[in-house]
């Protein structure tokens, strides 16, 4: 029988309550982008989000707190609530890409690099960018960084 | 309920352990793609049940553990997607998923070839 394993995205939230707010906020906007870039619909509630990012059992901390999350994200604009049901606001859809490029910057990272694991070109994109301007243009994609 | 669990949804319940692993390194190994693409190849791989938020777990689970790479790639006709590829990580990865599929297939093929030199029982059929 075929066993997946459970990865679960909690392992590597931060300890700390204001750290854990952005950390849950952009993992919940990620999903939910997610979702909305490959068609699979608009609207997410607590539970599919619980399902995503591999929180349970129910009643721990964090499934509680994702509610909380859930309503900051609608409090400062980003998701538009109804009943137990959330959406990206017309304002998330309007400045996606922009929210993309700033929110997850910890997720963007370098594709592929002639430079070694320590360079400091995978630290951020626009290190990347200049990283690749820096190497011979005989390396077709040096460093190249995607937004 | 989509569960991490609900990617075992193979029909017959015969995959070797962590079978996702694999197709998801070879799709990425075979080019760069997305998740919802990489949900149908995996269904038609004997997954027939993964579902979306296994799927996606178990990128960013890959992800994590640097085999995987993506980002947020904008579309001039649709909202952004994000795209993954395979990182040289994850090309070790694959080959080594490999060695472990190829030693399971001789043992398969040790215990089916003797399996066809038993004599076959009047009546009984091996199909």
């Amino acid at each position: 029988m075929y066993h997946a394993g459970r990865p679960h995205v909690t392992s590597s939230a931060p300890k700390s309550e204001q750290l854990r707010v952005l950390y849950w906020r952009s993992e919940i906007l990620q999903v939910v982008y997610w979702l909305h870039g490959e068609g699979l619909g608009d609207l997410v509630d607590i539970d599919l989000i619980r399902t995503y990012l591999g929180v349970d059992p129910p009643g721990v901390d964090v499934h509680q707190n994702l509610s909380i999350y859930l309503d900051l994200l609608v409090a400062d604009g980003s998701l538009v609530g109804d009943g137990d049901w959330y959406a990206l606001s017309a304002r998330s859809l309007a400045d996606g890409e922009a929210q993309l490029a700033t929110a997850f910057t910890d997720l963007v990272r370098p594709v592929r690099s002639g430079c070694d694991e320590a360079c400091w070109c995978r630290a951020s994109t626009a290190e990347a960018e200049a990283c690749a301007r820096s190497l011979p243009e005989t390396d077709p994609q040096p460093g190249k960084a995607i937004v | 309920m989509s569960t991490m669990s609900g990617l075992s949804g193979d029909t017959n319940g015969t995959l070797p352990r962590h079978y996702l692993k694999p197709c998801l390194l070879l799709l990425l190994a075979e080019g760069p793609s997305h998740g919802y693409e990489l949900l149908e190849h995996v269904r038609r791989m004997g997954i027939k049940g993964a579902e979306p938020g296994g799927l996606y777990r178990y990128l960013r689970a890959m992800e994590k553990e640097e085999m995987v790479s993506s980002w947020w790639e904008p579309s001039q006709a649709g909202p952004a997607r994000r795209t993954y590829v395979l990182t040289e990580h994850g090309r070790k990865g694959l080959n080594e998923s490999v060695q472990s599929l190829r030693d399971v297939r001789e043992i398969l093929v040790t215990l089916l070839d003797r399996f066809d030199t038993l004599p076959t029982r009047a009546g009984a059929s091996r199909s």
